[in-house]
């Protein structure tokens, strides 16, 4: 951070300069004038002045020709109307002095403050697009939801997003809202998180004393929303008692709040979200079929990171961007360290890989450029998942794959130990052989 | 003053307020590439658009000056 002082007799230019160089992290005074500017020096040092060459109190070589009798020398930039200044300071020979023409650019103040750091910065590479400002990829899977995310924006139809977690759920539905025309905010909820006795009121409000507790009338969600999106995450996790009150708003698009009697409109979207699957839904009853045909007029699929791995580069690119400029530092990836990304299969998806480079990013020499992978990239959670579907018995296996597969996996969590495997599998270690050997040999447990 | 010395001091009167542009408009650009406060952006919009005034002011008495020589 450095102390700027600027003197100007602009006070509008002065002012907006003022919220430029605020904002690239650095402390700025103003003086109006020379003796101003001198007083500011009694006190004070500055790393870098900003000079205007034409002052109402003289020219701004003077302030150049004081710095030097009381022996301070900071950075200086003379800010002048006419070019022809550039060959007066090139006959002065200061190489403590540059110079800027007006009218400026952002890039101008950034160069000169701090000139190292704002060359590479001007052939950055393009800004990665964010589709509906918030949704980044560029795969087939994700150009097919933004096609869908663009048809139905352009209705009022209620949306059921279904996705892994960790998919961005709650990003398509920013997108969708913001890519609906409307004029009301997006209101998210998760339905999951609320008491059962509460959750009539946190849907749709609550008159003055309508129960105990209730000191003040509350808009319910629904208001909240009025004009825009509703987004009811985990809609499924709603108790299953819950679920008509909430059809009725849907079907009748009226709200009564608790304890009230007057009916409101309800003019909002609902976009809600699961992480179940279709099949999930029909079998476990955890949401009523006429709710989950008023909900899912749309459904929409968000794909899990595997399934769209091309898009990996562009988002470890752009969480790696947000973090450089949130704490000003300069790491890059290297195209080793992409390719890993890459391999992994990251079953938190986008959530999980968010993290990861978030734990390299605090890991990492903030010296360095180079970012930091840790050796595994495994979290807790991927283990447990990858265990549970590699154990997985699934219909149309014949009995000899699952056996095979069983007398893997036994082998596998014992090191290859045979005689452990066949006690754990309860089969002599002789039987457990023959299995192996069927198998076209013991190959890898020998 | 003669002349030369005339136009040159009009061309500086008229820098000033396109200088002012320059540096508004690159406040609206950190707004929006940065999520602040929408007031600020409308604010420096405004300014922008006095100054587009103020700078025509300022070419309109060079171009009178011009007609007048």
């Amino acid at each position: 951070m450095l102390n700027v002082l600027l003197v100007d007799d602009d006070s509008e230019f002065s002012d907006v300069v003022c919220h430029i160089v605020e904002f690239l992290g650095h402390n700025i005074n103003t003086a109006a004038n020379l003796a101003e500017a001198e007083q500011w020096f009694e006190n004070n040092t500055f790393d870098h002045v900003f000079l205007d060459f034409m002052l109402p109190d003289g020219s701004g070589l003077h302030l150049l020709e004081h710095l030097k009798a009381i022996g301070q020398s900071p950075r200086v930039t003379l800010i002048s109307g006419h070019p022809s200044v550039k060959g007066k300071l090139a006959e002065m020979c200061e190489p403590n002095v540059g110079h800027l023409v007006k009218p400026l650019q952002r890039e101008d103040i950034e160069r000169v403050l701090n000139p190292k750091k704002a060359a590479p910065k001007k052939k950055a590479t393009p800004a990665i697009k964010r589709h509906f400002g918030t949704l980044i990829g560029e795969s087939e899977v994700m150009q097919k939801l933004y096609t869908m995310i663009e048809r139905v924006a352009a209705t009022s139809a209620n949306v059921m997003l279904m996705g892994e977690s960790g998919a961005g759920k709650e990003v398509v539905a920013q997108a969708i809202h913001n890519a609906t025309d409307c004029d009301g905010p997006l209101v998210a909820t998760n339905c999951g998180a609320f008491s059962k006795e509460l959750i009539g009121s946190e849907l749709f409000g609550h008159e003055k004393g309508a129960f105990t507790g209730a000191i003040a009338r509350k808009e319910g969600v629904f208001e909240q929303a009025a004009g825009g999106t509703l987004f009811l995450d985990e809609v499924t996790e709603m108790p299953i008692d819950m679920q008509p009150n909430l059809l009725r708003v849907l079907e009748s698009k009226k709200v009564t709040r608790v304890g009230g009697t007057k009916e409101q409109a309800v003019n909002c979207r609902v976009i809600s979200a699961t992480n179940r699957t279709l099949t999930d839904l029909a079998q476990n009853n955890v949401i009523r079929e006429d709710i989950y045909f008023r909900l899912a007029v749309f459904p929409i699929d968000i794909p899990p990171l595997r399934e769209r791995k091309e898009d990996i580069p562009l988002l470890a690119n752009a969480f790696l961007e947000q973090l450089n400029e949130e704490n000003g530092t300069d790491f890059k990836w290297q195209a080793a360290q992409i390719k890993e990304l890459e391999a992994h299969d990251w079953p938190g998806n986008v959530r999980e890989l968010r993290h990861a480079i978030h734990r390299a990013f605090i890991m990492s020499d903030p010296k360095g450029s180079v970012i930091t992978l840790p050796d595994s990239l495994e979290s807790p959670f991927s283990k447990v998942n990858k265990e549970s579907q590699a154990n997985q018995v699934v219909a149309g296996q014949t009995i000899e794959e699952v056996e095979k597969e069983l007398i893997h996996a036994t082998l596998d969590k014992v090191q290859g130990n045979k005689t452990i495997a066949a006690q754990m599998l309860g089969i002599s270690t002789k039987t457990l052989y023959n299995r192996l050997n069927a198998y076209g040999g013991i190959g890898e447990y020998k | 003053m003669n002349n030369n010395e005339s136009l040159r001091k009009m061309v500086h009167d008229a820098r000033a307020p396109l200088n002012r542009i320059s540096m508004n408009a690159e406040l609206v650009k950190l707004v929006l590439e940065n999520d602040m406060p929408k007031q600020k952006a409308l604010e420096a919009l405004n300014k922008i658009i006095a100054n587009c005034q103020q700078c025509s002011e300022h070419l309109q008495e060079i171009s009178d000056a011009h007609a007048a020589d």
